[in-house]
C-alpha cells in the first residue's frame, strides 16, 4: 500500500470560496458602522477643537512635543525592536500613503471639506497607532504604571468634581449631621467589633448608621449653626478619604509612610481649598478635587516605589503636561497662529449665551450629572430587585409559573415602547398626579429609571441566570435559606453581568430627549440647579437648542463642543463602571 | 425546627425491615426509610423502599443509572422538594422524626446534613471563606479560623492549602475542589454526610484520596454514598444496597455478604458485570 499510493499527489482540495466570501461580508458588517461613526466623530473632533484652522506649523509642534515623547514612552515600555520597527513603518508609510491619496482625491475627485491632508494623517494613522501603541505600551511594567498613575489622576479629578456636582443639590448640612451621627458612629462600632471580634457590635454598626441618618434629617432645622461648607467637607470626606489611604499602606509598609501618604495629600488639599478663593477657583471644589486626586496618587506612587518595579513609569503625567507646556511655548514664541477651540474651560464653566463665543454647558452638564446618578441608583435597585425575584422567587410552574411567564413578556415588551410614550407617563404620573412639578430633576429621573428599567432587568435577569444551578444546590445542602443563597452566592457571581447591562442602559439614558422633551424640561436654564426640585436641562436637551440656532457657529462649533463633552462624560462614566465590574469579576 | 431540638436523640428502636432480607444490625440506624414512594410527575422514581442505615458505617447505594438511587439520597436531606414535580410519600425517619412532618423545616434538616455533589461545586470564594460557609449561614459563634481548620484536616486538604487559604476555591485541581467541598460539609459539624458520586468526575489518583478520606469519615459521620463504581463500593463501604431499574431495593446487606454470596441472581449478575 504504501508505494502504491493512491494519494501521492495530495487529497484533492475542498472548496471554501463560500466561506471565505462570508467571512468578508461579515468583516464588512462588522466594521461599516464604525467607519460610519468614526466619520462622524471626526468631523466633530475637528468643529470642536476648531482643527480646520489649525496651521500645519502648529500641528507639526504638538505632534513633536506631545504625540512623539507618548510614542516613545510607549515603544520603551514594550522594548520589542519588532514592534518599534512596525510602528515606525506604520507612521512613515501612512505619512506618503495618506498624503498621496489625499491630494488624488481633491485633484481628481472631490475637495473634502475642513480637512487638511495633515489632519487626515493624525486621525487616520497617528491615532491608531498610538491607541495600539498604548494598549501594548500598558502591558509593559513601565506603561503600566505610567497609565495607572495617569488614570489615577484623571479619574481623581473626575470623581472629585462629580462629588461637588452631587452636593450642589444634595443639601451638605444635612450630609454633615448624617455622617456625624451616622456613619461615625457605624463605622466605630464595626471596627471595634472586628478588633475584639465582638460580633454583636459589628450587627449593631448597620441600625445605628441607619439611625442617625434619621436623626441627622430631623435635627437639619433644629439645629442653629453649621461650620462653614469647607470645614465639612474636610471633616466628612477629605479627612475619611486620607485616612483610608493611610489604611492600605499601614496594612504594608511603616507607620511614617503610611501618616505620610495619608497626611501630605491632606494637608495640600486643606491648604488648596482655603487658597483657592483667591484665584476664583470654589474652595470645596479645589478641596475635593486635590484630595480626590492626591491620596489615591501618593498611595500608587509609593506601592511602585515601594516594589521597585517600572518606577520610571512615574514621569509618564511629566511627559504629557511638560509635552503640553512645551508646545504652547514653542507656539507662543514663533507665533504661530493657533486654533480657538470652542471646547474650553470657558465652555465647561459658564452659562449658555445667545453669542456662540460665550456659550457654555455648565448648567446643562450639572442637570445631566445628576439625572444619571438618580437614574443609575434608582434602576439598579429596582431592576435588581425585579430580576432576582422572578428569577430566583418565582416558581417556573403552576398559576403562578403562567403569571411569571406573563410578567417576562410584558418586561420584555416595555423595552420595545418609544420613549416619548415614557415621557407621556412621567407628565401624567411624576409631574402632575404625585406633584413633583413639570420639568424637575426628580421627574426626569424616575422617567428616565422606569424607561431603562427594562434594559436593565433583562440583562440582570441573564446573568443571574447565568450563575450555574450548582452553586445554588450547594448552598441550599448546607442549610442556606433562599436569601441567604441569593445574597452569598448567586448576586456576588451575577454581579459583573449585572453591571454590564446597567452600564449599556445607562448610556441610552444619558442621550435621550424626547421623554425629557415631554415631561417639560427646559431646552436652556442659565443657572445650575440647586435642588432636586429646581428646573434643570440636559446636555442632549441643550445641543439639541443650539442645533436649532441661526448662526452656524452654533451649529457647527458649538454643537460639536457639546457632543465631546456628552462623550467624554458618558465614557468616565462607563469607565468607572466598567473598572467596577473588572475588579468584581477578579475578586472571583 | 422541632427536629433540631431531638436530633441528639437519635432513634434506636427496631423497625420493620419490609420485604427485604437483612442480617441483625448491631449498630444503632442514623437513618430509616419506611416504605418510601417517590414519583417525578408520573413517574415512579422509588419504590416501596425501606431500609435502615446504621450510623457511623459507609452506607454504599448501587445500581445502574436511573435507578433511584440518587433520589433516595435527596430524599433524606429534602434537596428532592426544589424539583417541582417531586412527590414523596411514605417516611424517612432521621433523629427520631420523620423528615416529611409538616413541622420539619428543610433548611433547619439541611444544617444537620452534609451533602457533597458528584461535579465538585466550590464557591467562587476563597478557600477559607468555602469552608467557613456554612458557620457563616449558621451564625457560629465559636473560633471559625480553628474550625475552618479542623474541617480543612478532617478532609485531608490542610497540608496542601494552609499557605493560601485566601486564594479562591476555584484555582485547586478537580480533586483538591471536591476534598475541599468535604471539608465545606462536614465544617458544621453535621450528623449525615450524603455523597452523590463524589468521585466520578476524579481522576484515579484523586479518586482514591476521597476513598481514603470516606474511611476516616466514617469514625464520626454516618456517610451515605452514591456510586457507579462497584470496586469502590466493596472497598469502602460496610453495608451496601442494590438497587435495580424501577427504583426497587432489591438487596441491602453487609458488603462483604453483597459482594461474595448475593441472595439474588440480578444482583450477581450486576455486581459481576452481566447485567447493568
Amino acid at each position: 500500500m504504501a508505494t502504491d499510493n493512491a494519494n501521492a499527489s495530495g487529497f484533492g482540495e475542498v472548496s471554501r470560496l463560500r466561506g471565505v466570501v462570508f467571512e468578508y461580508l461579515s468583516l464588512g458588517a462588522s466594521v461599516i458602522g464604525l467607519v460610519a461613526l468614526g466619520v462622524l466623530l471626526v468631523y466633530v473632533t475637528i468643529d470642536a477643537f476648531d482643527l480646520a484652522n489649525a496651521s500645519p506649523e502648529w500641528l507639526l509642534t504638538y505632534f513633536l512635543t506631545l504625540v512623539v515623547p507618548f510614542l516613545a514612552f510607549c515603544l520603551y515600555s514594550v522594548s520589542d525592536p519588532a514592534v518599534t520597527r512596525r510602528s515606525l513603518a506604520a507612521l512613515g508609510g501612512g505619512l506618503v500613503a495618506v498624503a498621496a491619496l489625499f491630494t488624488a482625491i481633491e485633484t481628481f475627485l472631490v475637495a473634502i471639506p475642513r480637512l487638511s491632508w495633515q489632519l487626515a494623517y493624525l486621525f487616520v494613522v497617528a491615532m491608531p497607532v498610538t491607541a495600539y501603541l498604548t494598549y501594548v505600551g500598558s502591558r509593559g511594567r513601565v506603561g503600566a504604571v505610567g497609565f495607572g498613575l495617569v488614570g489615577r489622576l484623571v479619574g481623581g479629578i473626575a470623581i472629585g468634581l462629580a462629588l461637588g456636582t452631587l452636593f450642589l443639590v444634595f443639601d451638605p448640612l444635612v450630609w454633615f449631621l448624617a455622617y456625624t451621627l451616622g456613619v461615625v458612629p457605624a463605622a466605630a462600632l464595626y471596627a471595634y467589633g472586628r478588633w475584639r471580634s465582638a460580633d454583636r457590635a459589628s450587627t449593631a454598626a448597620v441600625p445605628v448608621g441607619l439611625l442617625g441618618v434619621v436623626a441627622a434629617v430631623f435635627l437639619r432645622g433644629v439645629v442653629t449653626t453649621y461650620p462653614s461648607d469647607l470645614i465639612i467637607y474636610i471633616w466628612t470626606l477629605a479627612v475619611p478619604i486620607a485616612v483610608a489611604g493611610e489604611r492600605v499602606v499601614a496594612d504594608r509598609s511603616s507607620r511614617i509612610a503610611a501618616a505620610a501618604v495619608g497626611g501630605v495629600p491632606l494637608a495640600v488639599a486643606i491648604a488648596g481649598g482655603f487658597l483657592a478663593g483667591g484665584l476664583g477657583v470654589p474652595g470645596p471644589t479645589a478641596l475635593l478635587v486635590l484630595v480626590t486626586v492626591g491620596v489615591p496618587t501618593a498611595v500608587y506612587v509609593h506601592r511602585t516605589i515601594d516594589e521597585g518595579d517600572g518606577v520610571v513609569g512615574l514621569a509618564l503625567p511629566v511627559l504629557l503636561v511638560g509635552g503640553a507646556l512645551v508646545g504652547a511655548l514653542v507656539v507662543e514664541a514663533w507665533g504661530v497662529p493657533a486654533p480657538d477651540p470652542w471646547l474650553d474651560v470657558g465652555y465647561v464653566t459658564e452659562a449658555p449665551s445667545s453669542t456662540a463665543v460665550e456659550a457654555g454647558l455648565y448648567p446643562a452638564i450639572v442637570g445631566s450629572v445628576i439625572i444619571i446618578a438618580l437614574v443609575a441608583v434608582l434602576s439598579f435597585v429596582l431592576g435588581v430587585g425585579t430580576s432576582v425575584f422572578l428569577e430566583e422567587y418565582m416558581p417556573e410552574s403552576g398559576v403562578l409559573g403562567s403569571l411569571t411567564r406573563l410578567l417576562q413578556v410584558n418586561i420584555a415588551n416595555l423595552a420595545a415602547i418609544p420613549s416619548v410614550v415614557y415621557g407621556l407617563l412621567g407628565l401624567g404620573l411624576f409631574a402632575n398626579l404625585l406633584g413633583f412639578g413639570l420639568g424637575t430633576a426628580v421627574t426626569a429621573s424616575l422617567t428616565l429609571s422606569l424607561l431603562i428599567l427594562p434594559i436593565t432587568i433583562i440583562s440582570a435577569q441573564e446573568a443571574i441566570r447565568s450563575v450555574p444551578d450548582d452553586l445554588r444546590r450547594g448552598s441550599d445542602a448546607m442549610g442556606a435559606t433562599r436569601w441567604q443563597t441569593t445574597k452569598n452566592v448567586v448576586l456576588p457571581e451575577a454581579f459583573p453581568g449585572i453591571l454590564t447591562g446597567t452600564i449599556l442602559a445607562l448610556g441610552r439614558a444619558i442621550g435621550e430627549t424626547a421623554p425629557l422633551i415631554m415631561i417639560g424640561a427646559a431646552t436652556t436654564v442659565f443657572s445650575a440647579p440647586d435642588s432636586l426640585f429646581s428646573r434643570f436641562s440636559a446636555m442632549p436637551m441643550q445641543i439639541y437648542a443650539w442645533a436649532n440656532y441661526p448662526q452656524a457657529e452654533f451649529r457647527y462649533g458649538v454643537v460639536a463642543a457639546g457632543v465631546i463633552t456628552l462623550l467624554i462624560i458618558l465614557i468616565g462614566m462607563n469607565g468607572t463602571a466598567i473598572l467596577l465590574r473588572n475588579r468584581a469579576e477578579r475578586g472571583t | 425546627m422541632s427536629n433540631t431540638e431531638t436530633s441528639d436523640s437519635l432513634i434506636t428502636t427496631d423497625v420493620e425491615t419490609g420485604s427485604n432480607e437483612q442480617t441483625a444490625a448491631p449498630d444503632r440506624t442514623a437513618v430509616a426509610a419506611r416504605d418510601l414512594n417517590v414519583y417525578y410527575g408520573d413517574e415512579q422514581a422509588i419504590d416501596d423502599v425501606s431500609m435502615e442505615i446504621p450510623e457511623n458505617r459507609v452506607t454504599a447505594l448501587i445500581g445502574p443509572s436511573g435507578c433511584g438511587k440518587s433520589t433516595f439520597l435527596r430524599c433524606i436531606n429534602r434537596m428532592n422538594d426544589m424539583i417541582e414535580v417531586c412527590r414523596v410519600e411514605g417516611d424517612i425517619e432521621f433523629g427520631g422524626k420523620n423528615v416529611y412532618d409538616a413541622d420539619v423545616d428543610p433548611v433547619a434538616l439541611r444544617r444537620k446534613i452534609g451533602m457533597v455533589f458528584q461535579k465538585p461545586n466550590p464557591f467562587p470564594k476563597s478557600i477559607r471563606d468555602n469552608v467557613a460557609y456554612g458557620l457563616k449561614i449558621q451564625g457560629y459563634d465559636g473560633d471559625v479560623d480553628e474550625r475552618v481548620e479542623e474541617s480543612l484536616k478532617g478532609a485531608a486538604l490542610w497540608d496542601e492549602v494552609k499557605d493560601q487559604l485566601g486564594s479562591s476555591g476555584l484555582d485547586l485541581s478537580g480533586g483538591q475542589q471536591q476534598r475541599l467541598c468535604i471539608a465545606r460539609a462536614i465544617a458544621p459539624d453535621p450528623e449525615v454526610v450524603l455523597m452523590d458520586e463524589p468521585t466520578s468526575a476524579l481522576d484515579p489518583v484523586a479518586a482514591s484520596k476521597i476513598e481514603d478520606l470516606i474511611d476516616d469519615l466514617a469514625e464520626e459521620y454516618t456517610v451515605i454514598i452514591v456510586t457507579h463504581n462497584m470496586q469502590q463500593a466493596a472497598r469502602i463501604s460496610d453495608r451496601t444496597a442494590v438497587f435495580l431499574t424501577g427504583g426497587r431495593l432489591v438487596e441491602y446487606d453487609d458488603t462483604t455478604k453483597i459482594f461474595e454470596d448475593p441472595e439474588e441472581q440480578r444482583v450477581e449478575d450486576y455486581i459481576t458485570g452481566k447485567f447493568g
